[in-house]
């Protein structure tokens, strides 16, 4: 593994972000200049000196800020850890860019679960339809905004 | 010598499965190297981190005829527990797979908290990875976890290597004391309850991510060991049947 720079003096002009996933490395110490994550807190953009910080993940998007353009994936959940040397790890346990999801296929999930949590009797099947409920609701969310 | 030459067949079959395998594993291997990567980044790697419980998670295969891999992967794990023996430290060990089982259980039954087998029924894949590591986390004590596999170099190279996940509270024991986890400290925590909650899952996620990580890299080494040691019993078996039939041969 390669050893980290240490944090400059002076604030970078790029952030380093690397994402990863189980099955595959998506970016890989690519320079850019911000990300937006979706914090538990709400959405947090990132920029090069940005302070550490270690943050858990909801569902939701990811937007990669580069030059003019950007690349928007939704994440499932994960964590993402800012270094102080404007270096971004983003690990996620499911990322797909937005154009791979199907609209119709969301709608249906979320009627799907919603309909699942009046059915449910325990606490664990409450649990599971709530939260097959907040990943499609922002899913739905993801493609619309 | 028809016994012989079948074996010769047999073995020089069963290289050419183990290496169509290996292709099929390798990438993903590969590809799952960069996810442990960020929580080393952060978190750093002690082995050397002087803890109460130890639980010594030990991957290794179901099926035989691969070589010497299992008995190291052993070897290193009563290593470790030996390591780690004193008073008020105790070592469990959770097996994962046949082979490790058969050699542990003869001498340290008592120690052995959990045994998983047959891991490899289905293609492996995060989703079961992670309910195996859930599954460990619920049922074991513990303040660090060292896991020892055998990390694909290449086909014919094999390093056991062992991996330290360690409890939220030994994070911070480390953390204030300084040295290598010092800068935890700077870093903000976001959400959730406490800093503690976040601290929490985070170590429960890079439990399952170096698992998922050690357990492709050790079925790349079974099916690279496997096929080197039935290319050698190949030829052991084709020198043999030479010998033979230059004896049949020979004899009136």
């Amino acid at each position: 593994m390669h050893p980290r720079p240490p944090t400059p003096s002076s604030i970078p002009p790029k952030l380093t972000v690397n994402f990863v996933l189980p099955y595959a490395s998506e970016l890989s110490t690519k320079e850019v200049d911000m990300v937006i994550v979706p914090a538990t807190t709400g959405q947090m953009g990132v920029l090069p000196g940005h302070v550490a910080t270690i943050a858990e993940l909801k569902p939701g998007v990811l937007s990669v800020h580069e030059g003019s353009e950007t690349t928007k994936y939704f994440v499932s959940s994960g964590f993402v850890f800012i270094h102080a040397n404007s270096f971004a790890d983003i690990i996620a346990v499911e990322a797909v860019p937005l154009d791979q999801i199907d609209a119709n296929l969301v709608q249906k999930g979320l009627a799907d679960f919603t309909q699942k949590l009046s059915s449910a009797t325990t606490e664990l099947e409450k649990a599971e339809a709530q939260i097959g409920i907040d990943v499609h609701s922002a899913l739905n969310s993801a493609l619309t905004g | 010598m028809k016994s012989v030459k079948n074996i010769q067949k047999i073995t020089k079959a069963m290289k050419m499965v183990a290496a169509s395998k290996l292709r099929a594993i390798q990438t993903k291997a590969e590809n799952s190297r960069g996810l442990w990567q960020p929580f080393t980044a952060l978190l750093g790697d002690l082995p050397s981190a002087d803890v109460k419980k130890n639980v010594v998670v030990t991957i290794s295969s179901d099926k035989g005829l691969c070589g010497g891999i299992n008995s190291t992967s052993v070897k290193i794990s009563k290593g470790l527990h030996k390591l780690n023996s004193g008073p008020e430290k105790e070592t469990k060990y959770v097996i994962l797979g046949e082979k490790a089982k058969a050699q542990l259980v003869r001498d340290s039954k008592k120690d052995i908290e959990l045994i998983i087998t047959e891991l490899q029924k289905n293609p492996l894949n995060y989703t079961q990875v992670s309910v195996l590591a859930d599954e460990i986390l619920k049922n074991v004590e513990y303040d660090a976890l060292r896991i020892v596999f055998n990390k694909f170099h290449s086909v014919v190279s094999f390093v056991p290597t062992v991996s330290t996940v360690l409890s939220p509270e030994i994070v911070e024991r480390e953390a204030e004391s300084g040295g290598k986890l010092g800068d935890l400290d700077s870093y903000e925590v976001e959400g959730g309850e406490t800093k503690g909650e976040i601290l929490q899952n985070l170590a429960e996620f890079q439990f399952s991510c170096v698992m998922f990580n050690a357990v492709l890299e050790n079925a790349c080494s079974e099916q690279g060991a496997r096929m080197s040691a039935m290319d050698s019993s190949s030829r052991n078996a084709g020198d043999m049947l030479d010998r033979l039939t230059l004896t049949y041969n020979r004899s009136p």
